[in-house]
């Protein structure tokens, strides 16, 4: 179990391909850390920097106090699972789990207890004498896990190891999966572009995006607090809403104004808008944190037009357009709303989050900046 | 190992049309062929496509196997002898030309270092160079290591396989980068990351998927040592079968049915090789990797 630690880490590739810019992040002893992002964001990139296999252009990683920095990955001990699991396909199940302990030249004994224990713990111990295509890819999978395991390395790296799986096995696996790491205490980097995935199983997740960490946070922290508009884009299913306003400072009051509607501004943001200066903002909500209604006269009500409705069997998601914009809304399973209709929808204040449309950044992260620039 | 598949458009009548052009185009080399070999178990040669003249024996063969090469004269040579030269100089530029190919192709296959792309290039063209061409220049680097006289069978033995060799190496190497380019990189880090050398690597993960493209580059070399006239003319002290037919075609004495049986001898390893080796080959078993 160590500490793992990437300080301002930069990768480049040839042809100067940016692969992650100046990424600083520590992974706790025994934690379970997400790094989320779309494709191409510099996930594997990380994973692959961690593991030794790609050398970091500029920065230091660190094991514990220990600089890996320029250390082979043979002497990182780190297990990895690859995202098509890499297992040697002329190998039997068996000789795949056992080729990492081979190679340390272990007593043929202990090579045997250590594959079956770790077998049995990932309940493949049945299929030891098969060849990696004659496996489903559930089985796969653990076989991959089993392989990472078995030379109890210090941490654990698994790349998108879900994402050849069928939605439902996927569902079972992953609750396992996080027992199973609960249990072995090892400290775990799971690399997914799957928000659900890592919201369900990461005690913090790192959100990365273009080759940079945007968030790093406990899954509630990044859910409820998104520090800009791509995080609140990209967690939730349907993500968060947004829409663009123009701020109305009335001195006594502050209204935010969407085309010919306006809505009053979350108190709590008065101060950090009159501070900035803000001249913009976007106004970002979640699906579940708003109400539709038929009629209303409340100030942070907006009204709009019934563009859709998507049933999903537990809920509806009502699709709403507002001055041009479609924004989507989970509602109860029984609605009694038709197609044009004009309706009101009303975040809930507390959960409204403005951003700063020129850098994406929310308002009151952008104040904390602002106040560390000052001292 | 997955079975032979195609897209199913084409109908069967053409199928047909192509097999039967096919066929009619590659008639001639057959016919060729099957006259030598029916020409070796007759007391006169076919090839003028008489089938009166079939009379059928088996003296060619045994008189070949005796190392007698005319019916009547007392002329003997070692035909055991001959054929061994002949696997010797085969095997070994087999091993040689498989050997280098699999470690030069997965240098250029897997690794980042200067003048790869050049080296590429370059082999290509080595490739595009007839054997024929380089003769003058190989002999002159013959002469100049040539040992002393005691010695000289076996230099010439081991000259000869290594500059045959050296002629069959670019397309060799060309042929084994295309199977390491075909191995997922996964494949490789994650052996490295469980602790293997590269060299390893290479010897217990990559070469065992890539046996398919091994047993080609082995058999071409293998053929490529068996056929050859030129090199081993030139250089060997001791004759191949090759030079042997070579010889006794023009010689006086030659009684042509028994070099038909020399000939039919020295096709055995490409008519064995059509019968089984062709499925090992086009069928390149990478069953099992992803990616
Ligand atoms: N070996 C390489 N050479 C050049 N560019 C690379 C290389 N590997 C990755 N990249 C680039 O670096 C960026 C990050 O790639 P990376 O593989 O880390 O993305 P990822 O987040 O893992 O995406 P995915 O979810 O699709 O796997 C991409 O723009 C990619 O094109
Ligand atoms: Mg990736």
């Amino acid at each position: 179990m160590v500490v793992v630690r990437l300080d301002r880490v930069t990768k480049i590739f040839k042809g100067g391909v940016v692969g992650v810019k100046d990424i600083s992040l520590t992974i706790k002893h025994g934690e379970f850390m997400a790094l989320l992002g779309p494709s191409g964001s510099g996930k594997s990139t990380t994973l692959y920097l961690i593991a030794g296999i790609y050398k970091p252009t500029s920065g230091r990683i660190y094991f514990d106090d220990r600089d890996v920095t320029n250390l082979p990955p043979k002497d990182r001990n780190v297990g990895l699972v690859f995202q098509n699991w890499a297992l040697y396909p002329h190998m039997k199940v068996y000789e795949n789990i056992a080729f990492p302990l081979r190679l340390k030249k272990l007593p043929e004994e202990e090579i045997k207890r250590r594959v079956l224990d770790v077998a049995r713990m990932l309940q493949i111990d049945k299929l030891l004498d098969r060849y990696p295509w004659q496996l489903s890819g559930g089985q796969q999978q653990r076989v991959a896990i089993a392989r990472a395991l078995v030379k109890e390395p210090d941490v654990l790296l698994l790349d998108e190891p879900l994402s050849n799986l069928d939605a439902i096995l996927r569902i079972s696996v992953r609750a396992e999966l996080k027992r199973l790491q609960k249990k072995l205490g090892i400290t775990t980097i799971y690399v997914t572009h799957d928000q659900a995935e890592a919201l369900a199983m990461a005690d913090r997740i790192a959100l990365i995006n273009e080759g940079r960490i945007v968030q790093v946070g406990t899954p509630e922290e990044v859910y409820n607090r998104p520090a800009t508009v791509f995080v609140g884009g990209f967690l939730g299913n349907p993500p968060m809403n947004f829409l663009e306003a123009e701020v109305e400072d009335l001195d006594k009051e502050i209204f935010l104004v969407i085309g010919k509607y306006r809505i009053r501004a979350p108190e709590r943001y008065w101060s950090i808008i009159r501070r900035l200066k803000t001249k913009r903002v976007i106004i970002g909500f979640r699906p579940e944190d708003t109400s539709i209604k038929p009629e209303s006269l409340d100030t942070i009500c907006l009204p709009g037009r019934v563009y859709g409705i998507e049933p999903l069997g537990r809920e509806n998601i009502v699709v709403i357009e507002i001055g041009g914009e479609l924004v989507k809304i989970i509602s109860g399973r029984r609605i009694s709303l038709t197609l044009d209709q004009m309706v009101w929808i009303c975040p809930v204040m507390e959960k409204i989050i403005l951003f700063d449309p020129a850098t994406g950044k929310a308002l009151d992260r952008l104040v904390v900046e602002e106040k560390i620039r000052a001292i | 190992m997955p079975g032979m598949r195609d897209v199913e458009i084409r109908s069967r009548s053409t199928e047909l049309l192509i097999m039967c052009i096919v066929f009619m185009l590659s008639l001639p080399v057959i016919t060729g062929y099957a006259l030598i070999i029916l020409s070796s178990f007759s007391r006169d040669m076919v090839t003028n496509l008489d089938p009166s003249a079939f009379k059928p024996t088996l003296t060619n063969w045994i008189l070949l196997f005796h190392g007698r090469t005319a019916l009547f004269a007392g002329i003997r040579v070692n035909i055991w002898g001959i054929v061994f030269n002949t696997l010797i100089v085969a095997l070994g530029i087999s091993l040689l030309v498989t050997i280098t190919g699999a470690l030069t192709g997965y240098a250029i296959s897997r690794m980042n270092f200067h003048g790869r792309k050049h080296i590429m290039a370059l082999l290509i063209l080595l490739h595009a160079f007839p054997g024929s061409v380089l003769v003058v220049g190989v002999a002159f680097i013959y002469r100049l290591f040539m040992p002393s006289y005691t010695y000289v069978v076996y230099y010439s033995f081991f000259f000869v396989i290594l500059a045959r060799a050296a002629i069959e190496i670019p397309m060799a190497t060309w042929l084994m980068k295309g199977f390491f380019d075909m191995i997922p990189w996964e494949i490789e880090w994650s052996a490295i990351v469980d602790g293997a050398s590269r060299i390893r690597v290479w010897w217990k993960i990559l070469l065992p998927l890539i046996k398919p493209g091994l047993a080609a580059v082995m058999l071409f070399g293998f053929l490529a040592g068996w056929m050859d006239l030129i090199y081993v003319r030139t250089f060997l002290a001791e004759p191949t079968l090759a030079v042997f037919i070579e010889y006794n075609v023009h010689a006086e004495y030659a009684y042509l049915p028994l070099v038909a049986a020399a000939g039919t001898l020295y096709l055995l390893p490409t008519i064995l090789f059509f019968l089984f080796a062709q499925k090992l080959i086009f069928t390149i078993s990478v069953s099992g990797i992803k990616g």
